[in-house]
């Protein structure tokens, strides 16, 4: 077997996801750039990714999470950016972690929504919201079916 | 490969492969045949609307997105030279989207398949003959189209436990040899010259050659062969030569020393194909071990296995070899007779590729079975009652990679006439 | 700052949320960089070798397949690292690493099993759903810190 040396070793390479009308995803790489100072930034479609050692790279994220509060999303990634081993280009097709993120996507507005909306909540009506019943989807009850179906007959 | 030929596509569709550790095998495995492979691109709404349409309800969110890459394919939106599907062994939820998934792309394309099951011990090894009977197929399929064979040609089996030779002539058999496989290229040798004789002719005088089998590489090497190509293709187009059954459906069988095959063909290309390979249990090992057992030659324990009714009630398990040995000195201490013993053992292993691996493909007449085994009869009444068919077991059906090889590579005469 | 395991260990959303309001967010990400910052054998993609779902056996027996046990090796030490998680009902479209059911419902159960504060809940389907989902993770991951 082949001897594997790692690149990147001590680096951290985190996804920035921006979903907004106001803040496109070449608004973020650029804001990236700007404070860069030799840290790797790779622009994506979706945002951008920064990989660089983990002080550098919070640093670049507490400022691009500024830029719009609630539109941007950050998330760890195991491979540098780029990586043959993970490329679409290499592979012939996306690596099953893009459908996933594909689908959070989908409905990544109403956590948007979710937190604009809590952040101006104190204590209290925080914890009233959270209050809120949002159940786990339970299956139908073999009783009420059974009725919901006699009725229906 | 040469640095203009483009290597062939294996799409995968696999589940677990990459958590296995065994993604670089299979990668591997297709870059040593001329091959790659690739994941068929999809989208989220593909992978919704795949998931829908086949109406599998599946849990596992990897196999959702099989069936929806399997789909694009299927549906034309991705083009594929092969496609090798695989999932971990023991994972039922999987081996039921295997198997469905094959049918599935065999009944509505025309591309060859593979399925398999893998763990963590797969290596490229087990891989390559799978993956290289994919590729033959996309590459050589010109010359596997070939139904006569012409010139005077000569195939080589080196097997994992016979090495066998066939010399033919203007579509006739004129030669064979045959040995047991104990130094590779010395086996070779003999059942070469053996062959030789028998046909009266020198080595000078044969056009073409070509190799197959476990030792196919280095016999190939050996005597300069002009083919070199793996025995799911090999013997298959063998099969179905002898067999006189080179158009429309049939399945070939090969139970062998080491490993089973079962191969469905259509117009004598196979479609889908599968080995065994996580175990060599079941195998013709197996068989070799009963007739050891009960003091007969290989070559009487299939008489001997006829003078029974078909041994069904002695209880017998060749699942896994030692077990299955276990159980062959059990029946015979607890009075069993010989004939019903060796009978048991034929029905035992058939019993066992019928469940291991007739089930990944689809069963069609005419059932051939071919290779040393479809010389025990009891093997091959018990495969017969199992599958309700008369199993057809054509001449030369022992040296049937041999003939394959000689018939295949008789391609290569009027490549040679048209070059000279 | 307390280590929050998130399930799906995908999740875009939750890792976000978790590193959002402070804590620090345990998923598939992290297993995957020690496996690609590790020397060793050569075994792209992933650099997880057989020796991963060996590793494995230590949550799941040996007849469980390989692909699970691998899994397994990256989530195994998360779990017992975890010192809260946040479970997602459901996860049918999270792939890769959470792509095989039956390693999903053994890493629920090893998350219900531990003793650690938990919060289960689904995904939102409207706006208003929106504003309970953030809340409830905003709260959960606020008295965590008054636990510390």
């Amino acid at each position: 077997m082949k001897p594997y040396v790692p690149e990147y070793v001590g680096t951290v390479t985190k996804y920035v996801f921006v979903d907004s009308p106001n803040t496109t995803p070449q608004d973020i790489a650029t804001a990236a750039y700007e404070i860069a100072q030799g840290v790797m930034i790779k622009e994506t479609c979706f945002g951008c990714q920064i990989t660089g050692s983990p002080e550098d790279v919070d640093r670049i994220i507490s400022h691009l999470r500024v830029l719009d509060p609630y539109r941007i999303f950050i998330k760890d990634r195991g491979f540098p950016p780029g990586d043959s081993r993970r490329c679409r280009a290499d592979l012939g097709g996306a690596r099953p972690g893009y459908l996933g993120h594909e689908y959070e996507m989908s409905f990544i507005r109403y956590i948007s929504h979710g937190l604009e909306e809590t952040g101006g909540m104190n204590k209290t009506s925080l914890k009233k919201a959270a209050g809120q019943p949002l159940p786990l989807e339970e299956p139908l009850d073999a009783d009420l079916l059974e009725k919901l179906f006699s009725e229906e007959t | 490969m040469s640095a203009k030929e483009q290597p062939v596509r294996i799409a995968q569709i696999t589940c677990g492969a990459e958590y296995s550790g065994i993604q670089n095998e299979i990668t591997s495995a297709a870059e040593t045949v001329g091959a790659k492979m690739f994941y068929p691109d999809v989208a989220l709404k593909d992978v919704k609307r795949a998931y829908k349409d086949f109406g599998l309800p599946v849990k596992s969110p990897d196999l959702k997105l099989a069936i929806a890459r399997a789909q694009a394919i299927v549906e034309g939106r991705i083009e594929a030279d092969g496609i090798f599907i695989a999932s971990c062994f023991r994972c039922a939820e999987a081996a039921i989207v295997r198997n469905e998934l094959r049918r599935y792309i065999v009944e509505n394309s025309k591309i060859p398949v593979v399925s398999y099951s893998f763990n963590e011990r797969t290596g490229a090894s087990t891989l390559l003959t799978r993956l290289e009977a994919l590729s033959t197929i996309a590459k050589r399929r010109a010359l596997m189209a070939r139904e006569v064979q012409v010139g005077t040609t000569m195939g080589v089996d080196s097997g994992s436990s016979t090495t066998k030779c066939i010399i033919m002539q203007d579509n006739e058999i004129i030669g064979t040899g045959w040995r047991p496989t104990t130094d590779v290229l010395k086996s070779a040798d003999d059942v070469v010259s053996l062959a030789l004789t028998e046909s009266g002719l020198k080595l000078s005088d044969i056009d073409a050659i070509g190799t197959t089998g476990y030792g196919r590489f280095l016999v190939g090497k050996h005597i300069k062969a002009d083919l070199i190509q793996e025995e799911l293709t090999v013997n298959s187009k063998g099969a179905v030569y002898l067999a006189n059954a080179q158009k429309g459906f049939a399945t070939v069988i090969d139970i062998g020393g080491m490993d089973n095959k079962a191969i469905s063909v259509k117009d004598g290309m196979p479609g889908s194909f599968t080995m065994g390979g996580i175990c060599a249990g079941a195998s013709g090992r197996f068989l070799e071990m009963t007739s050891k057992r009960l003091g007969v030659d290989i070559t009487e324990l299939g008489a001997l296995s006829m003078e029974s009714e078909g041994g069904e009630n002695v209880p017998m398990n060749s699942y896994c070899i030692v077990f299955g040995t276990q159980s062959l000195v059990n029946a015979l201490a607890a009075g069993y007779k010989p004939a019903d013993v060796a009978a048991a053992a034929c029905h035992s292993v058939a019993q066992q590729v019928y469940e291991q691996q007739l089930q990944e493909v689809d069963i069609k007449e005419p059932v051939i079975m071919v290779g040393g085994s479809s010389l025990i009869q009891g093997l091959v009444r018990a495969m017969g009652r199992m599958l309700n068919t008369e199993v057809v077991v054509p001449h030369h059906a022992q040296y049937i990679g041999a003939v394959g090889g000689a018939l295949i590579s008789s391609g290569f005469v009027d490549k040679k006439v048209k070059e000279a | 700052m307390a280590k929050v395991f998130i399930y799906p260990a995908t999740s875009l959303i939750l890792s976000d949320l978790v590193a959002r309001f402070g804590h620090e967010p345990l998923g598939s990400a992290l297993s995957i960089r020690e496996h690609v910052q590790t020397p060793g054998f050569d075994s792209p993609p992933i650099q997880m070798t057989s020796e991963d779902p060996q590793k494995g056996l230590k949550w799941a027996a040996v007849e469980v397949p390989s692909g699970i046990r691998g899994r397994m090796a990256l989530y195994g030490p998360l779990v017992e690292e975890a010192e809260a998680a946040i479970i997602i009902d459901e996860p049918d479209l999270a792939f890769g690493c959470m792509g095989c059911a039956r390693t999903n419902e053994l890493l629920v159960f090893m998350l219900r099993e531990k003793e650690m504060p938990k919060l289960e809940l689904r995904y939102p389907a409207s706006k208003e759903e929106g504003v309970t989902f953030v809340a409830k993770i905003k709260q959960f991951l606020k008295e965590l810190e008054v636990k510390e």
